[in-house]
């Protein structure tokens, strides 16, 4: 694994990156207080990017802008632009629901449906396909196997998703996002509530599928950030204080903010 | 030295008498009970015989049973509930979920507590205002309206309770796939509250099929079997009243009896109910 | 497999997708409306109850006016009513309840959270919620059958011959010993509202902090200096809201009170004599009412308990809703 991976940073850098979102000029508001201060990045296609900072920095909020699923709870508002393939998805002429469908979302603690496993991922899909029965086994059958879950359940499908271990719960809800075939997918630190063996899994599974999506990733974990990110943005007070490929970033950051925080001066 | 002792001893001795005083509270609390449902099974059991559910109430001084008003009290209460349940479940869950951070909620909340514990024959006064004295008579439709109006506020109680026990993560998955708000209610939130919803209205049908104050002057009584909603109609609760303040023996019986029918089918509602979420908080 | 393979089939995907969005809004609003104009239909019934009693009680009061408060009259044949005695037996009960089942249920719910073995707690408290489910047709004819014979045969003259040349307590248990009456009602109602202040102390007495609790054990308190100094102080505005509530409950019982009251439009200063209360009398003679003014009469009775309980409630639901912010703080 760890030598394809640098083989991949090298064509990475090699290679122009298509932005697949770009932040710009970015101000977020809890009522009257401003959680995130005029942030602009862009975000490579088909790659990992992680947002590093100590609690409260605004690392969540900030995800949680490019689904909008902040605009569930009152008083909370974003101004600037998110260009999403170029089209700003703060506008508000933009579908709630459609745009969640393009940018997936895994959550902290995991959060299966109270429902079958099966039903867990078909949820999802039946939302906005029509599709035959056994197109649905196919679409679940590959969104498990794609969250390396497929062997470990396939024999109780029907079984409530709840039954799973905390890790498999979490696999689940990855499958999930993934079945309804987004093009990003947001991680929000969603590997806190796990073991470290879980945490494994899950990380190696980030890493499979940067291949096809472009994943954001909150983490407090900072080797995690280390050890599955291409690129790495540390945030701290609301502010982006520095953002470049993951590697420069641990090694040897421009600021000094950065270096206190990722050699545990302070957070 | 002597006198801490002393002090120690009173305080001791003051203790021992309060916490005797609280069992022999709870002693009360639950003598009572044994006492009631007692008295009631002694003098209930003693009537039970098939002619009750299989005979209509009798005339003065004949016998008979509880057919038609058993009748009755099913059929308003299944309307009752029925017509209430829906509009309380949507209500609550404008409150826990729509509506969760707005005004109206806060309004609605406090409203719905008041009519929760409003004198129930203060319902049955509005009900003979609205829908009796236009129509110009009692009927079953009115005491139907009645009960359902009894039904709201629990249903609309317990439904935001349990909503707003469904973790705010679930939502946010729910959303974060791209589903609707009402799917992620109906699909979601609703299930994951079921059981306590489910609870709810056991509650609320408990409630109700033992009101007799909103039946009094809405559904009134009737001696005979009558299946006609647009006419006034028997229910248990109100031939109990009218069977025990008479003089005849075979009516008094006949109002143990029924209100022996009702205690157990209240009192099995109850636990049925509470086994439901039991589950849940042993959790 | 991948995002791109999606790309070649998409126009027709993306325009069925585009109908689903419009079709998602559309019962999304639908769905959003409905649950709102349920909620707006709670408050319409609220309103509906008190413009309809208003209503229906216009002509009483029209006539009768602030009189109709203070009169102790209640004539269907000549026409004259008045709701004083009805207003004193409603509020003379219930505070007789209360009294009596206050300092019992504080008592069980202080047995429930501190003596009770862990084993019982949730029987027991069960059983206590479980009396509160009995409908009170059930209390009603119970009392009338079982408990006011009762009364009547050994409680009531035993306590008439023991007081019957104390002044004042003297005319305060004047006899004949009829059983039925003011007392027996309250007693009814104190069995009744029992569970209702039993469960509400108990779930406000939950809410003190284990800390406060173990911090006055560790200095050598007692049980019951805990409860007094500790649990009671910190829970009263709560303790109070469920009294309220009780209190609430007790104004507006109907069926249990109408059996053993015995319906009698008169002040008497003794507590076994026969009263009424306001819901005792709307039962007892609504349907049996002739005449307008008789109705109206009425109506204008249930007017006065709807708006003495919303006040008391009103009350109760703003101290538990204080309590409540506070544990959710």
């Amino acid at each position: 694994m760890k030598p394809m991976l640098s083989t991949d940073l090298n064509v990475a850098e090699a290679a122009v990156e298509k932005a697949k979102i770009e932040v710009k000029n970015l101000n977020f508001y809890y009522g009257q207080s401003k959680a995130l201060k005029d942030i602009s990045l862009s975000l490579p296609e088909r790659s990992v990017t992680a947002f590093i900072g100590p609690s409260g920095c605004g690392k969540s909020t900030l995800l949680r802008v490019f689904n909008r699923i902040y605009e569930l709870y009152p008083r909370q508002s974003a101004e600037g632009q998110v260009l999403l393939d170029g089209r700003n998805i703060l506008d508000r002429s933009q579908d709630l629901n459609l745009l969640r469908t393009k940018i997936g979302m895994v959550f902290q603690k995991p959060t299966p449906f109270p429902m079958s496993i099966y039903e867990n991922i078909a949820f999802g899909v039946r939302l906005y396909e029509k599709i035959s029965k056994a197109e649905m086994d196919g679409r679940v059958e590959q969104a498990l196997k794609r969250a390396a879950l497929w062997t470990e359940v396939k024999d109780k499908l029907n079984a409530s998703g709840l039954s799973l271990s905390g890790g498999q719960q979490q696999r689940l809800c990855i499958a999930r996002t993934v079945a309804v075939k987004p093009e990003v997918i947001l991680l929000d630190e969603p590997a806190s509530a796990l073991d470290p063996l879980s945490t494994a899994k899950i990380e190696e599974l980030i890493d499979e599928l940067q291949a096809d999506y472009t994943i954001v990733i909150v983490t407090h974990n900072m080797q995690q950030a280390a050890r599955v990110s291409r690129q790495t943005a540390f945030m701290y007070l609301g502010e982006l204080v520095e953002f470049d490929r993951t590697e420069k970033i641990f090694t040897s950051p421009r600021e000094k903010r950065t270096q206190d925080y990722i050699t545990g001066r302070f957070g | 030295m002597s006198t801490s002792l002393a002090l120690h001893n009173r305080r001791k001795r003051r203790n021992g008498v309060m916490m005797a005083l609280c069992v022999v509270a709870a002693g009360i609390g639950l003598a009572w009970l044994a006492l009631i449902l007692g008295a009631l099974v002694y003098k209930g059991l003693s009537g039970v015989s098939l002619a009750v559910f299989t005979e209509m109430t009798p005339p003065p001084g004949d016998a008979g049973g509880l057919l038609n008003a058993i009748y009755g009290s099913i059929v308003m209460t299944v309307i009752g509930v029925i017509v209430g349940t829906p509009i309380g479940v949507l209500a609550g869950t404008y409150m826990a979920e729509y509506g969760r951070f707005s005004k109206l909620t806060t309004v609605v909340r406090f409203i719905n507590d008041i009519l929760l514990s409003a004198p129930s024959i203060v319902i049955g006064l509005f009900v003979y205002e609205l829908l009796v004295r236009p129509m110009g008579h009692f009927s079953a439709i009115a005491g139907a309206v009645a009960l359902a109006i009894l039904v709201i506020p629990v249903v609309v109680r317990t439904t935001e309770d349990m909503l707003n026990l469904v973790p705010n993560a679930l939502r946010e998955a729910g959303a974060a796939i791209g589903a609707p708000r009402w799917v992620v209610i109906r699909s979601v939130a609703y299930r994951a509250a079921l059981s306590g919803i489910v609870t709810g209205i056991l509650l609320a049908i408990a409630r109700i099929s033992g009101e007799t104050a909103p039946l009094l002057f809405t559904a009134l009584n009737n001696q005979f079997w009558s299946s006609n909603l647009n006419a006034p109609m028997a229910s248990l609760p109100v031939t109990i009243f009218q069977f025990a303040l008479s003089p005849y023996e075979e009516w008094q019986q006949l109002a143990w009896t029924g209100a022996l029918i009702i205690t157990l089918t209240v009192l099995g509602l109850s636990i049925f109910a509470r086994s439901l979420t039991g589950r849940r908080e042993d959790r | 497999m991948t995002t791109v393979s999606e790309a070649t089939p998409l126009s027709s995907a993306m325009r069925s997708r585009d109908a689903t969005v419009r079709r998602f809004a559309f019962t999304d609003t639908v769905f959003r409306e409905a649950t709102r104009s349920s909620a707006v239909l709670v408050l319409l019934i609220l309103s509906g109850v008190a413009v309809s009693l208003f209503a229906g009680s216009w002509e009483a009061l029209s006539k009768f006016g602030f009189s109709f408060l203070t009169t102790e009259a209640w004539n269907p044949v000549t026409e004259n009513f008045g709701a004083l005695s009805p207003i004193y037996g409603t509020i003379v009960t219930s505070a007789i309840a209360i009294l009596i089942a206050v300092p019992i249920g504080i008592g069980i719910a202080v047995f429930l959270t501190e003596l009770c073995p862990r084993p019982l707690r949730r029987p027991i408290g069960i059983a206590v919620e479980l009396l509160a489910g009995i409908p009170s047709i059930i209390y009603g004819i119970w009392g009338l059958f079982v408990f006011a014979p009762f009364l009547q045969t050994t409680v009531q003259p035993f306590i008439i011959d023991i007081f019957h040349n104390v002044p004042g307590l003297s005319s305060l248990f004047a006899g004949p010993p009829y059983g039925i009456g003011l007392l027996t009602s309250s007693l009814i109602l104190a069995i009744m509202v029992l569970p209702f202040i039993t469960s509400i102390t108990k779930d406000v007495f939950d809410t003190v902090p284990a800390v406060l609790k173990e911090s006055a054990y560790g200095i050598g308190c007692t049980t019951w200096e805990v409860t007094r100094r500790v649990v009671i102080p910190y829970t009263r505005v709560g303790i109070m809201g469920g009294v309220m509530l009780g209190l609430g409950r007790a104004l507006g019982e109907t069926m249990a009170v109408t059996f053993v009251i015995g319906n009698a439009h008169r002040i008497s200063a003794s507590l076994f004599a026969p009263a009424t209360t306001i819901s005792a009398t709307i039962a007892n003679e609504f349907t049996e009412a002739d005449g307008q003014l008789y109705t109206s009469s009425l109506v204008a009775l249930g007017l006065i308990l709807f708006v003495i309980t919303f006040i008391i409630l009103a009350i109760a639901r703003y101290m538990l809703m204080r309590i409540d912010a506070r544990t959710g703080a």
